[in-house]
């Protein structure tokens, strides 16, 4: 299990795993304390460096064999197939992961493809952006190529406001973190923006076609300028023609990537004019997320299903449970020092809430988005109707009180 | 008693952590994994004597009950239950959770020798590597070869936490005391101030 050390999913995929017939080994891209003492258990790769990982891993394997190499994110799915190739199990093509988590590649795939996206550019960052919005039409929005959680995507509906929003995301790109990630980190994509409703896909890819587990209603408008997301509604309220047509759009997205096997995330607008792919990626729903999504009878987790399959046992049921669930990705207050999070008793206390989860710690400094990336928490509820469901998160995030020093 | 503040803090679906602002039990910590146990403990009986709740299992440790149960059940529509069940018993007069049993049957025999034996693994082993990232983990109790431990330092609240008590200490604890039946961490993550690594990817 390819675990980063700063993932939001390591005890979802932890206590699955514990549920499973398996000896696992995590594999981090920063050394466990505990590395030296449990070496068939826990070891480090250079997450940065693919090929090195892989060759990391076949010293590993020779030593201790590895029967299955599970991912979690764009990064360590990148990863992961390089490791399955380099140890000959089963995975995704290389290429395929890399196309997935580059915004540009995953775009030039998707319109050879025929598959249904906003019309994109691509421009160097340290190009003149006044020339660059000479030639966008607006509005449009500014996108980096590589970063998660919609940081540092911003809208901007002239050309001043370009201007603007390109030098946010060029200090966003140069942050020693980002911009570590090399070329990448000096393009940028200039993007339609595309009206309309959107959803988030979770299926699961056998043999390069799409199962759909659960489509996802956003039903805060996401038009901009900052894309920060937060409630995740399922099943979705689109009509059984736009469902299906969403389903077929994300489909047909994983096929032109070259997805053979495993998890696609996909968030698709619906306008009048059908389905638009806006993101593929070759991985599970982030943060923690997925802990909405519960399988069959025994209520199996995403990641149990996820680990099942990699690793080819049976899977019971790729049926979510009936009912309605939810989450919240809880906004992020303001711009400061977290002193402390109130109210927390009192939203647990709201019908329908499942969980309160603050991640946030006290003394950690929340950015807002687009320079942002992190919720503070996640709100959780079951109901019997999506909208009872919405209603219980939104009367939660009004009951928690969070204390800032700004 | 009647009126005091219980603060309930689900952590998932199974399990909630009810605070209290007075200690119920003095030093240590106790794990009741059925009625039978919980005899002598008041507060804990009433817990599971709670219809349709299906307790496997109640933690006490300070001013902190920790429910795990087996319905699916939400905890607001149970909370309340189970916080009746709290002040119910506070309000006898009673020792509402009793300390550790302290005849010298085999099992409590047993427990105290996986205790120190848990303690120096602690000490010489685990504490000093978990140091290299500013952690610490603290051995609250044995309870039926279960191990109650508490996260602190840079292992409280960090991103890592499961990585470090699954595939290292319950894995060195298999391994150098075979008989410890499982661990329970009694660790409130959220408050961590101090996490050697926060999650901060999407």
């Amino acid at each position: 299990m390819l675990l980063p050390s700063s993932t939001y999913r390591t005890s979802a995929f932890v206590a699955a795993a514990r549920r499973l017939p398996l000896d696992l080994t995590v594999a981090s891209d920063f050394p466990s304390t505990f590395q030296d003492a449990r070496p068939d258990a826990l070891t480090t790769f250079d997450f940065a460096d693919p090929a090195r990982a892989a060759r990391q891993a076949r010293t590993f394997h020779e030593r201790h064999p590895v029967h299955a190499v599970v991912g979690m994110d764009d990064d360590t799915a990148v990863l992961a197939a390089a490791i399955a190739r380099e140890l000959e199990l089963p995975g995704n093509p290389v290429a395929a992961m890399e196309a997935a988590r580059d915004k540009h590649r995953q775009r030039r795939l998707l319109a050879s493809a025929g598959v249904p996206i906003p019309a994109f550019s691509l421009h160097p960052v340290a190009e003149d952006p006044a020339d660059a919005a000479a030639g966008a039409r607006f509005p449009c929005v500014l996108k980096p190529l590589r970063l998660a959680a919609s940081r540092g995507v911003i809208r901007a509906d002239d050309p001043a406001g370009f201007v603007t929003a390109h030098g946010r995301l060029a200090r966003i790109l140069a942050e020693p973190e980002v911009a570590a990630c090399g070329e990448p980190a000096r393009h940028y994509l200039v993007e339609e923006f595309v009206p309309g409703v959107e959803v988030a896909v979770e299926g699961l890819v056998h043999g390069g076609e799409l199962t759909v587990l659960a489509v996802f209603d956003k039903p805060d408008p996401l038009d901009g300028p900052f894309f920060e997301e937060t409630i995740y509604l399922t099943p979705t309220r689109l009509p059984a023609d736009a469902r299906a047509a969403v389903a077929s759009c994300a489909g047909q997205a994983a096929r032109a990537l070259g997805i053979e096997r495993g998890p696609v995330h996909a968030e698709v607008r619906w306008n009048a004019r059908g389905p638009w792919l806006i993101e593929v990626a070759a991985r599970p729903i982030g943060g923690r997320c997925s802990a909405v999504l519960r399988f069959g009878e025994g209520l199996m987790s995403l990641e149990e299903l996820l680990l099942r399959d990699a690793l080819d046992l049976p899977v019971p049921s790729l049926e979510r449970e009936r009912g309605a669930a939810g989450v919240m990705m809880i906004p992020v207050p303001g711009a400061g020092v977290l002193r402390a999070v109130h109210g927390r008793a009192e939203a647990a206390a709201v019908p329908g809430v499942t969980d309160v989860a603050i991640t946030a710690h006290p003394g950690e400094r929340l950015v807002p988005w687009p320079e942002g990336a992190r919720y503070p928490g996640f709100l959780f509820a079951r109901g019997e109707t999506p909208a009872a469901v919405e209603g219980a998160l939104r009367e939660a995030h009004r009951r928690l009180e969070f204390e800032l020093d700004r | 008693m009647a009126d005091i503040r219980i603060t309930a803090e689900p952590t998932d679906h199974t399990r909630c952590r009810f605070v209290l602002p007075v200690p119920l039990l003095e030093g240590g910590a106790r794990r009741f994994t059925n009625a039978a146990e919980a005899q002598g403990s008041p507060l804990v009986e009433g817990i599971f004597a709670i219809p349709g709740l299906g307790v496997s299992e109640v933690i006490v440790s300070g001013g902190t009950v920790t429910v795990v149960k087996t319905s699916t059940s939400t905890w607001q529509q149970v909370g309340k239950s189970v916080g009746d069940a709290i002040r119910s018993a506070l309000t006898t007069g009673t020792t509402p959770v009793a300390a550790r049993r302290v005849e010298r049957t085999d099992a409590v025999l047993d427990d105290d020798v996986l205790y120190d034996r848990v303690a120096d693994l602690f000490e010489a082993q685990v504490n000093p590597m978990v140091a290299r990232h500013g952690g610490r983990i603290e051995l609250i109790d044995v309870q039926d070869a279960v191990v109650l431990l508490r996260m602190s330092g840079g292992c409280q609240g960090c991103g890592m936490a499961d990585v470090t008590l699954r595939q290292g200490i319950e894995a060195m604890l298999r391994q150098e005391v075979p008989e410890v039946q499982g661990i329970t961490d009694i660790t409130d993550h959220a408050s961590g101030s101090n996490p050697y690594v926060s999650a901060s990817k999407k």
